[in-house]
């Protein structure tokens, strides 16, 4: 056994406390996010009440945006529900590669600390478990990224909701939206096949306007996600041979 | 209606979050299932982006007189120099309102 993987006696608290500390600087990132969220809800046609809820059902940044863009343009229910399902399916992802540290715990936790895995709890929590010395408690460290950015999600889509009637539609403010996906996106492409999967995914989305029910959103997502699989796996062929 | 629709895309969203952390999962998801999901961040996004900003909120693809095209490559060089989204997001609409003020 290596020593960083040597158990710990760390406490609840300070697994929980290191984990509220560390998220916390994300939500710098967050906070503008939910805000515009929640003035995009109300402007897209939600009432105030779903657009809050939205944010706990689903508790999905890019994809309640895209539900409340889709159910406000009037497109039929499958294609809503499949959109925003394919948008999610990464948290797949997070949940294989956490799943070792978390699996046995009782089901009463893994629900829990499923529900609060996002992309920003993950990004955090991970690191915690792949660095430190193993603990215990160390599942306390998701609950604390994990509710660190729930409250402050919560918290920002209500002041949204309560404040976006009143910012003049002149300030723009629903461009936030693709700046923070800007943000995300661009420093993440350092590959060959990420690029592909971008350019792809950014021509369909155009060509595919007229399309119906806003069908573009999916079919932009999985022809982005072919082309990034296909270009990787042509790469590690050409590697291999 | 819309709240059958909103618990279902809930229930759906959680499922993808638990999916390994149930009994009967695998250990691991299969090799491709995992390189093809680590795709999905970046078409997802994109997807969203594009139209945002090369399609003006009253219609139409709009490549030139488009105050959001510039701010959004003000956007991008400002994300890949500082990786903060508060300083992309700042920038952008910084730029967005200075071009529309000045410029268009």
């Amino acid at each position: 056994m290596s020593p960083s993987s040597a158990p710990t006696r760390s406490t609840r608290s300070q697994e929980f406390w290191a984990g509220v500390r560390q998220e916390l600087p994300l939500q710098l990132g967050v906070a503008p996010f939910g805000l515009v969220f929640g003035v995009l809800g109300i402007a897209s046609g939600l009432t105030p009440l779903q657009t809050v809820l939205l944010s706990s059902i689903v508790f999905g940044g890019a994809s309640q945006v895209v539900f409340a863009q889709l159910w406000g343009a009037g497109v039929p229910a499958p294609v809503v529900g499949a959109s925003v399902s394919v948008i999610n399916l990464r948290h797949a992802l997070y949940s294989a590669s956490i799943a070792p540290y978390l699996r046995s715990l009782p089901l009463v936790w893994r629900v829990p600390l499923a529900y609060l895995l996002t992309d920003e709890a993950y990004a955090v929590t991970i690191n915690r478990l792949r660095n430190e010395p193993s603990s215990p408690h160390q599942h306390y460290h998701l609950v604390g990224t994990g509710m660190t950015l729930w409250v402050c999600w919560q918290i920002t889509t209500v002041t949204g909701v309560m404040f976006g009637a009143t910012i003049p539609q002149s300030w723009s403010l629903g461009f936030a939206i693709p700046l923070t996906f800007i943000a995300i996106v661009a420093p993440a492409i350092r590959r060959r096949a990420d690029l592909a999967a971008c350019l792809v995914a950014g021509i369909i989305s155009v060509l595919g306007q007229p399309l119906p029910w806003k069908s573009w959103i999916i079919l932009a997502a999985i022809g982005g996600i072919a082309a990034g699989y296909l270009t990787h796996r042509h790469g590690v062929r050409e590697a291999v041979s | 209606m819309i709240w059958l629709v909103m618990i279902a895309c809930g229930l759906f969203t959680f499922a993808t979050r638990f999916v390994m952390f149930s009994d009967i999962a695998p250990r691991q998801l299969p090799g491709w299932l995992q390189d093809a999901l680590g795709f999905v961040p970046i078409a997802v996004l994109t997807a969203i982006i594009v139209p945002a900003v090369l399609i003006p909120p009253d219609g139409g693809l709009a490549l030139t007189g488009n105050a959001r095209l510039p701010a959004a490559l003000v956007a991008i060089t400002v994300a890949l120099v500082t990786r903060s989204v508060l300083a992309t997001i700042i920038t952008g609409l910084l730029a967005l309102w200075c071009l529309d003020w000045l410029v268009y």
